[in-house]
């Protein structure tokens, strides 16, 4: 099979702080299929593997009907590969589910939880590989969805776009950890379908050396009475980059939309670059929509206060960088998954010159 | 124990401090008074080691020592604290766990032994209750939404905590209600010993009336122009700075 879909290049304003092409080079993703793997599965979940055949009703109702944009169009024509996962109405799963994608080339997943459920999503990915990976995830009326994403460093090319969709009254509440790539891309691409329905995304980015990352998020509010909130840091030290894109959308007639956001960065690199651009679209009128990005180094009345107070410069530093990501990561709400995060984060900033 | 020659200090190109001399020993409370713009903030940053602080000429010596070859963070673990006049709130960090890292990083710094965290815990809520510092402020971001007579208090406890050898009190008073100034005041004087020295810098008398210093010393134009007991308060009150400046010119 033979696809046609050219990769976006930086002309394109998504793409514009993220050469996808050029880090790819000639070879591009290939036409690999990646793996993903679900554990523990508690009983009552339903798990398809969609290269098998005869798809159930529920996978041929949502696969593939959210993809929304030229990536992840690649994904869904070349990837043999993946898992769709179930939880029935009314189910509520207490541990998480881990899922773990790995190996090379192209590979989806489909999420669907049903009226009610609720459930703690943990992804994990394999850094050695170049990966597209595509996740869609349906969101019924009043099922609440956690997820956490650790994305470790990686010396290839990782994408990854999740497109949500949430109906009347859903809850989901990401949080994206991400220690960069040759080129590392996270798309949100968030439909809140339903009235009462919310998003809340965070997430923080711990850069070194010429690691790059990418978080672009495009939040629509289809209707009102919608909640969307999202805080985003980033600390980049060495040559790091580190990108934020995100854009809120609240369509006509979504009155009482109510949407946050904001990104910062710390640059700790001489040649440490960030690009935090929040952008709102507003076609309804009666809303409240905030953001706000700002850039900078640590403040120096602060650590001159902490070192007056006899800790060291480099463990004022440090201290000053834990509180800085302290807000995104208290943010992570399950225990265990916030501790993972907090160790993730520990680890790369001890490769951050600071 | 504290001994300042001829201190010349410039920040960004502008000389503040022009032939500063000072000198104040243990068990002794001293105060600098001054106008607005005199160099008093100038001589208690310089002290603490901020950056920017230029010393061009002259020395300050403390218990032999020359202070300007320290860090900031090697001055604290000798026994040097600076009560901030304005105290820097840090999200993400809370008071208790700054307490900790500084009590423990000025123990480090001495090479004695760190404190366990329970022990730490256990004088910080007694020394807290005395101040008034509620266990909910401990809990909270340092500083952050804190009034600015909670900043205040908390800076007494820090003195209270580390037991400073040199305390310098850059502008304690300001902002204080007459309470929180009684309070204040009540703390510094219970930490008065033979062994420390002090060195209370204010605008106004008015703290004077609580924390009663040996000798006081007024400052201008970057340099001590009159000294005296504690009755100067009273005459600067009464003529104002103005006066005291010309008598002394």
């Amino acid at each position: 099979m033979t696809v046609a879909l050219a990769l976006p290049t930086r002309r394109v304003e998504e793409w514009k702080y993220s050469d996808l092409a050029r880090a790819l080079g000639d070879v591009g993703f290939g036409d690999d299929s990646a793996e993903v793997l679900a554990g523990p599965v508690p009983a009552g979940v339903e798990v398809f593997a969609l290269d098998e055949p005869n798809r159930p009703d529920w996978v041929k109702a949502h696969y593939g009907k959210l993809s929304a944009n030229v990536v992840s169009a690649i994904s869904l024509a070349k990837a043999r590969g993946g898992i769709a996962l179930r939880i029935p109405k009314g189910k509520i799963i207490e541990d998480p589910v881990t899922l773990d994608f790995a190996g090379k080339g192209h590979v989806r997943a489909l999420l669907v939880l049903e009226e009610g459920a609720a459930l703690t999503l943990f992804e994990r990915c394999d850094a050695a590989e170049t990966r597209n990976a595509g996740l869609e995830i349906v969101v019924a009326p009043n099922a609440r969805l956690d997820h956490v994403r650790i994305s470790p460093v990686s010396g290839v090319v990782q994408v990854e776009e999740v497109s949500i969709t949430l109906a009347r009254d859903a809850f989901y509440h990401g949080h994206f950890a991400n220690f960069g790539a040759r080129l590392s891309r996270i798309e949100l691409a968030i439909t809140l379908d339903g009235e009462g329905a919310e998003a809340h995304l965070s997430g923080v980015s711990v850069l070194s050396g010429d690691a790059h990352a990418d978080v672009t998020t495009h939040v629509t509010h289809a209707v009102g009475r919608t909640l969307s909130t999202q805080l985003f840091k980033k600390v980049v030290g060495g040559n790091g980059q580190a990108v934020y894109q995100g854009k809120v959308t609240v369509a006509h007639g979504a009155d009482g939309a109510d949407s946050r956001q904001t990104a910062k960065a710390l640059l700790l690199g001489m040649r440490a670059e960030a690009d935090l651009k929040p952008e709102l679209e507003i076609f309804a009128d009666d809303v409240k929509c905030a953001h706000g990005a700002a850039v900078g180094d640590l403040d120096s009345d602060s650590l001159f206060y902490l070192r007056a107070r006899g800790i060291p410069e480099k463990e004022a530093r440090h201290l000053l960088i834990h509180a800085f990501l302290e807000d995104a990561l208290t943010d992570v709400t399950n225990a265990d998954l916030r501790e993972q995060v907090r160790g993730a984060v520990s680890t790369a900033l001890d490769q951050v010159a600071t | 124990m504290l001994d300042i020659k001829n201190l010349h200090v410039t920040v960004a190109g502008k000389e503040i401090l022009r032939g500063l001399n000072l000198r104040v020993d243990a068990g002794q409370v001293h105060a600098i008074m001054g106008p607005n713009g005199s160099g008093k903030s100038t001589l208690s940053y310089v002290l603490a080691g901020r950056a920017g602080y230029e010393i061009t000429e002259g020395s300050m010596t403390y218990n032999g020592e020359n202070l300007a070859a320290l860090p900031p963070e090697q001055r604290a673990a000798k026994g040097v604290f600076l009560a901030m006049q304005y105290p820097v709130e840090i999200p993400g960090v809370t008071t208790m766990m700054f307490l900790k890292s500084a009590l423990n990083a000025q123990r480090r710094g001495r090479g004695e032994s760190e404190m366990d965290a329970i022990g730490i815990l256990k004088t910080v809520r007694k020394k807290a209750a005395a101040l008034n510092i509620s266990e909910d402020m401990l809990k909270r971001a340092l500083n952050v939404g804190f009034s600015g007579g909670e900043k205040k208090r908390l800076e007494i406890l820090q003195m209270s905590l580390f037991e400073p050898k040199l305390a310098i009190l850059d502008e304690t008073d300001s902002g204080l209600d007459i309470d929180a100034l009684r309070l204040v005041a009540e703390g510094v004087n219970s930490l008065r010993a033979p062994e420390r020295a002090m060195l209370v810098i204010t605008h106004y008398q008015r703290l004077l009336d609580y924390i009663v210093p040996d000798r006081i010393h007024v400052l201008a134009n970057g340099r001590i122009v009159a000294e005296g007991g504690k009755e100067l308060a009273l005459e600067l009150e009464a003529k104002g700075y103005e006066q005291i400046v010309k008598d002394a010119a």
